[in-house]
């Protein structure tokens, strides 16, 4: 249960504003031109290193603009680093926002293999898990309909179904679990919990303390950028708390 | 310390730990890439036929056109041309004739001579009285004579009955410059101008006459550089074709996925569907075809198939370049969510419009077989220039949709560029009412080559020369390489502006 299966190295990520933004080609060359193309440096991530192992639920807390989400982002391959490097030795699925892949004119049975697709799946796995998918998310018939006629409930629980039935190697969860009934709630949090206990190695973004207590083993204290602090879970979480 | 974030050294996909680059089995792919080389060696040295080996001589000389009658051709009259062709294959010779406006009666002896040994080589005589004013005559050699090149030729017209008042007159041009070798004799006499004759044959292809060793060259090669691959495998090195066949095999899934929602939703709420990927060109192609043949009274030869070629080709290329133009913004909700490579986005579009291109394919062999197009083997050539077409759209579209995610104006500029495109493309109007100022927009149009080699292979039922093929290849290959690399260099930056 030792093997590193994200190492986070020296990860730096800047952003690079310019003063105005600039969208267009004509404002680009006159600024350009006029020598006021000027750029404001914010480094939303400075040296931020640690890894995590097999099968661990690592908690991120810290406060807004701390760059919790740009970690994640930079974790889950959508950013590059401007610095550093981030190896992951697996599949990962990010939960940064449940139904992203979803295409409206779409039926949830055509969603499920596309957004299966999208998680990078083969057609074969995702065939055979169909079912699964299906008898967790509760659609019953409802899953040949275009998901346009969903309502919001309904298209949560598909996506949540689709991204922790496929047991995905690591998981990156920003901000949920607070999906569909409570019925539903109490299942996802269950699954969770199955995951967490079934090796699955989780990241997880949360403001609730309470949840990150209960879940995770060790918690990354993001302030500024930095990573204030990074340890047991109730070490970590008595000194945020103070 | 600015290292490359590493892609992930597993693919592990829920059991088994097994890398997708050990999957592959390398050599069976190797094997199949060297056998799928020969094979398609062997089926355009079948398929390309003679226009392998043989074009249209580049030192045929053309029929002028007359302003002027030479000399009645009574009997006794003559008329000669000397001229130097430089036809490596000579086929023929062409004589227009001026009536004098009246019905004619006897005969006249066209006669060709070499004039370094003095032999006839060809000769005919023709009925004067089936000919009428402008009418072209002309004299072929049953074989291909292949000895003429930059021999000096002699062509004589004599009557042996024709009597004054009711004889024909090979028509000149008087104010042609002669060039070296060509001079004109009327009875005897040099005079200036030249006899409105043509004479036309073919010249060799160097590329065809090598063809077998450019082949066993390009075979060598490649065996060679998949042996490389195979040695460096085997030392578990990466390589270009080791990624590209891993990305296909593991991302094959995701585009199959994307394509087929990208062709769902376009005619999902329709209620014709899928018909409309072929009614849509026939519509076009008949309002065009009956605007045009108004308007221009064009006589390209099968005008509805010429029209439809075109149209069917430049719709694929603008649909196919519009859409990967938006692939990038389109996507914005899944790049900002999941990693996927970004490339896939402009491949999926053009992969779709490509899907449309074949169903729209339909039509134009309908209307291929109901116009009497002669459908030749010539025809499975054409998909090669579809495939150019779309290799081009792909890295147009590279392009653009990287500069869309900077800069918003291009979707603007491009409805306008794509437009102009269209006019500056022969789709609706033959190449040959271009200015000749205007000419060089042809020559700049890499379209224009598409549409062109597919028009010939389909209408003319010939294959293009093999240069055609060269050209179109570097065309597309150009295009996609300028686009991949601008791509690739700005796909980082995409998140940060989308």
């Amino acid at each position: 249960m030792s093997e590193n299966m994200i190492e986070i190295q020296n990860v730096s990520m800047r952003f690079r504003f310019a003063n105005d933004r600039i969208l267009s080609l004509k404002e680009f060359v006159t600024a350009k031109l006029r020598g006021k193309l000027t750029y404001q440096d914010f480094w939303a991530l400075k040296n931020v290193s640690f890894n995590v192992k097999k099968g661990e639920v690592v908690g991120i807390i810290g406060g807004n603009g701390a760059g919790k989400s740009t970690l994640l982002k930079i974790i889950s391959r959508i950013m590059k680093p401007t610095e550093g490097a981030v190896i992951c030795h697996g599949n990962i699925v990010p939960m940064l926002e449940l139904g992203s892949g979803f295409d409206a004119d779409l039926t949830g049975r055509e969603n499920i293999f596309l957004n299966g697709a999208i998680l990078g799946y083969t057609k074969e796995f995702l065939e055979s898990k169909y079912q699964e998918i299906l008898d967790f998310s509760q659609l019953g018939q409802f899953i040949d309909m275009p998901i346009r006629n969903y309502s919001s409930g309904m298209m949560m629980r598909l996506a949540f179904s689709i991204a922790t039935l496929v047991n995905p190697e690591i998981l990156i969860v920003d901000e949920i679990l607070a999906v569909g009934d409570e019925a539903f709630q109490k299942k996802s949090y269950a699954r969770m919990m199955e995951l967490m206990s079934g090796g699955t190695t989780v990241l997880l973004v949360s403001h609730n303390l309470e949840q990150i207590r209960n879940m995770c083993s060790r918690v990354v204290w993001l302030e500024h950028g930095n990573v204030r602090m990074f340890g047991d879970v109730q070490e970590v979480c008595d000194a945020y708390s103070l | 310390m600015r290292k490359l974030l590493k892609r992930g050294k597993y693919n592990s996909i829920s059991d088994g730990k097994q890398a997708v680059s050990d999957q592959i089995n390398l050599k069976k792919v190797c094997a199949v890439i060297l056998l799928g080389y020969i094979i398609l060696a062997f089926l355009f040295y079948i398929l390309a036929g003679e226009q392998l080996h043989f074009r249209s001589s580049r030192g045929n000389v053309k029929m002028p056109v007359p302003n002027f009658g030479t000399v009645e051709m009574v009997a006794g009259a003559k008329v000669e041309q000397t001229f130097i062709p430089t036809i490596q294959r000579f086929k023929q010779v062409s004589v227009t004739w001026g009536t004098y406006g009246r019905h004619n009666k006897g005969t006249v002896l066209i006669e060709l001579y070499n004039l370094k040994d003095n032999s006839r080589i060809l000769s005919q005589t023709v009925d004067v009285s089936k000919l009428t004013e402008g009418a072209i005559t002309t004299v072929a050699s049953e074989k291909y004579l292949e000895n003429l090149y930059g021999v000096p030729l002699l062509l004589r017209i004599t009557s042996p009955d024709s009597v004054a008042g009711s004889a024909v007159s090979p028509m000149m041009k008087t104010d042609a410059e002669p060039k070296a070798g060509q001079q004109l004799y009327l009875n005897g006499k040099a005079v200036n101008g030249v006899l409105a004759f043509s004479a036309e044959g073919q010249d060799y292809i160097w590329l065809g006459l090598h063809y077998w060793k450019f082949i066993a060259a390009g075979g060598i090669l490649l065996a060679a550089y998949l042996l490389y691959i195979l040695m460096r495998t085997k030392r578990k090195k990466k390589s270009v074709l080791l990624n590209a066949l891993v990305a296909m095999k593991k991302y094959r899934f995701l585009i199959y996925q994307l394509v087929s929602r990208d062709f769902k939703t376009k005619y999902k709420r329709s209620i014709l569907g899928v018909f409309w990927s072929f009614l849509n060109p026939l519509l076009m192609m008949t309002v065009q075809y009956y605007v045009f043949s108004t308007i221009f009274k064009t006589d390209i030869a099968f005008y509805p198939v010429y029209l439809l070629t075109g149209i069917i080709m430049f719709n694929f290329f603008s649909e196919a370049c519009g859409m990967a133009l938006t692939s990038i913004l389109g996507n914005a909700s899944l790049i900002t969510k999941v990693y996927v490579p970004k490339y896939i986005y402009p491949l999926t579009r053009i992969l779709s419009s490509l899907v449309n291109l074949a169903i729209s394919l339909i039509p134009l062999f309908v209307v291929g077989c109901f116009s009497n197009v002669p459908f030749t083997k010539s025809f499975l050539l054409f998909p090669f220039f579809l495939l150019c077409l779309a290799v081009f759209s792909l890295g147009l579209g590279m392009l653009l949709a990287a500069g869309m995610v900077f800069f918003r104006d291009v979707q603007f500029l491009w409805s306008v560029f794509s437009m102009m495109w269209m006019y500056a493309t022969p789709i609706f109007y033959p190449e040959s009412i271009l200015p000749d100022q205007f000419k060089f927009v042809l020559q700049i149009n890499p379209l224009y080559y598409f549409i062109t080699f597919a028009r010939t292979c389909i209408i003319s039922g010939i294959s293009p020369e093999p240069i055609a093929y060269i050209q179109s290849f570097l065309l597309a290959l150009g295009m996609l390489l300028v686009g991949a690399f601008v791509f690739k260099k700005t796909q980082d930056k995409f998140i940060l502006y989308i």
